[in-house]
């Protein structure tokens, strides 16, 4: 009786091993060789594609740096009082002429200012991510405008292919390309030129410039 | 003790068919196709991004412009020729309003001009339209026989809006601003 039983279940398990159709060696190789160059070129076309997308996010992260660095500046300058554009060593330039650095006293009354009369600097100094580079950065004192050596700068945007961003136009001396004059009787302006690359200055492509002319409302019209 | 035959192990075996194969090489190219959609779709979202963002800035170059006159310098000019003409598009905006649209300016400036075509930060053609009209902060606007919002309500303020367009925007980016007379201004 137990022999039976038994016999019956070998005969049923060695059937099904026999149904059971493996791989060749010979087939699995030709199958894995097939599989490695279809990955492989797979692989390629990954590769540069995430290289794109990463250069591409890049890219646009930089001109969403410059758009922000250019929305709080405008906040700031809405309310400063008083508005010059000078070069690095903080020597006041001429209407026209683009400085690398501004000085704004920003009164008490102002959401930038914290409740004190802030003396704010924006200014360029050499970007640390790519060496022909700018960035754009923000230092305060409450005593007197520091130059963008003092200790204390916060980096609003970088990749800048300029460093003299600021320039003050007047009715007759005009600033950046095409010209800008402040019209007469308006407010003063100061027009902002961030033009944008990853690629440094020299690259023909893929600049992104943002310009914007910004009037300081709290000055007077003339 | 009977045990079942041995078979040969190499006989039996079957291939793939041409069915099968088919099968798992349009799987397969359904997958890589599904990935590089995937990346392509990516890089279309960043692009378009772009373009909203660099109209968007484009628009806020100009309403900043209005912000520097004085406000009754904030007036179009529609007696220039060709390069102040309402076209069909410029009309039929939400914004126009021929009987409350402020005019009178002389010059070209930026401020001044209907529609101008303009570069943005990126480097592409925008096309910019400005409605500056009349609008009441209460009452109902009657333009005849003087400008007024009725008895008893603030005279009429300037509504400037900013239009941005361009086939590859989805939609025009719009930005809208209302502008009143202090003294001084």
């Amino acid at each position: 009786m137990g022999l039976t039983a038994r016999a019956r279940l070998s005969r049923r398990l060695g059937a099904r091993a026999a149904a059971e159709g493996g791989f060749t060696l010979v087939e699995l190789i030709v199958t894995l060789a097939i599989l490695l160059i279809v990955v492989a070129s797979l692989s390629s076309v990954l590769v540069s594609a995430t290289r794109t997308e990463v250069d591409a996010n890049n890219r646009f992260q930089a001109q969403e740096q410059a758009r922000t660095g250019l929305a709080q500046l405008t906040r700031e300058l809405h309310c400063a009082s008083s508005v010059t554009v000078t070069n690095t060593a903080g020597t006041s330039l001429a209407a026209g002429s683009s400085g690398s650095r501004i000085a704004a006293t920003v009164p008490s009354s102002c959401t930038t200012s914290g409740g004190v009369t802030l003396f704010v600097t924006w200014c360029t100094s050499a970007s640390t991510l790519n060496t022909s580079d700018w960035a754009l950065y923000r230092v305060t004192s409450t005593s007197a405008a520091p130059l963008c050596s003092a200790s204390g700068t916060v980096k609003w945007a970088d990749y800048l292919t300029t460093s003299t961003p600021f320039c003050l136009p007047s009715t007759t001396a005009a600033c950046g390309s095409p010209p800008v004059l402040r019209p007469s009787g308006s407010l003063p302006m100061l027009h902002v030129t961030m033009p944008v690359n990853l690629k440094g200055p020299t690259a023909t492509t893929d600049a992104y410039n943002v310009v914007d002319d910004i009037a300081l409302r709290n000055g007077t019209h003339s | 003790m009977t045990r079942p035959p041995r078979r040969p192990r190499f006989r039996h075996q079957e291939g793939f068919t041409l069915i099968e194969l088919l099968i798992a090489m349009v799987v397969l190219t359904v997958g890589i196709l599904a990935l590089i959609a995937a990346y392509s779709s990516g890089y279309v979202a960043l692009n378009r991004a772009t373009r909203v963002s660099s109209a968007r800035l484009v628009a806020d170059q100009q309403m900043e412009r209005f912000r520097a006159v004085q406000y009754a310098a904030i007036k179009l000019n529609t007696t220039c020729g060709t390069s102040c003409t309402e076209d069909a598009t410029f009309t039929g905006d939400p914004a126009y309003s021929s009987a409350a649209q402020v005019t009178g300016c002389t010059t070209t400036d930026s401020t001044c001009l209907p529609t101008q075509t303009t570069t943005g930060p990126d480097g592409k053609s925008y096309r910019l339209d400005t409605y500056v009209e009349y609008t009441c902060v209460s009452g109902t606007l009657t333009t005849s026989p003087s400008l007024s919002c009725g008895s008893g309500n603030p005279y009429p303020v300037k509504s400037v809006t900013v239009v941005v367009r361009s086939s590859t925007l989805t939609a025009p980016v719009r930005e809208q601003s209302t502008f009143t007379t202090f003294p001084g201004n």
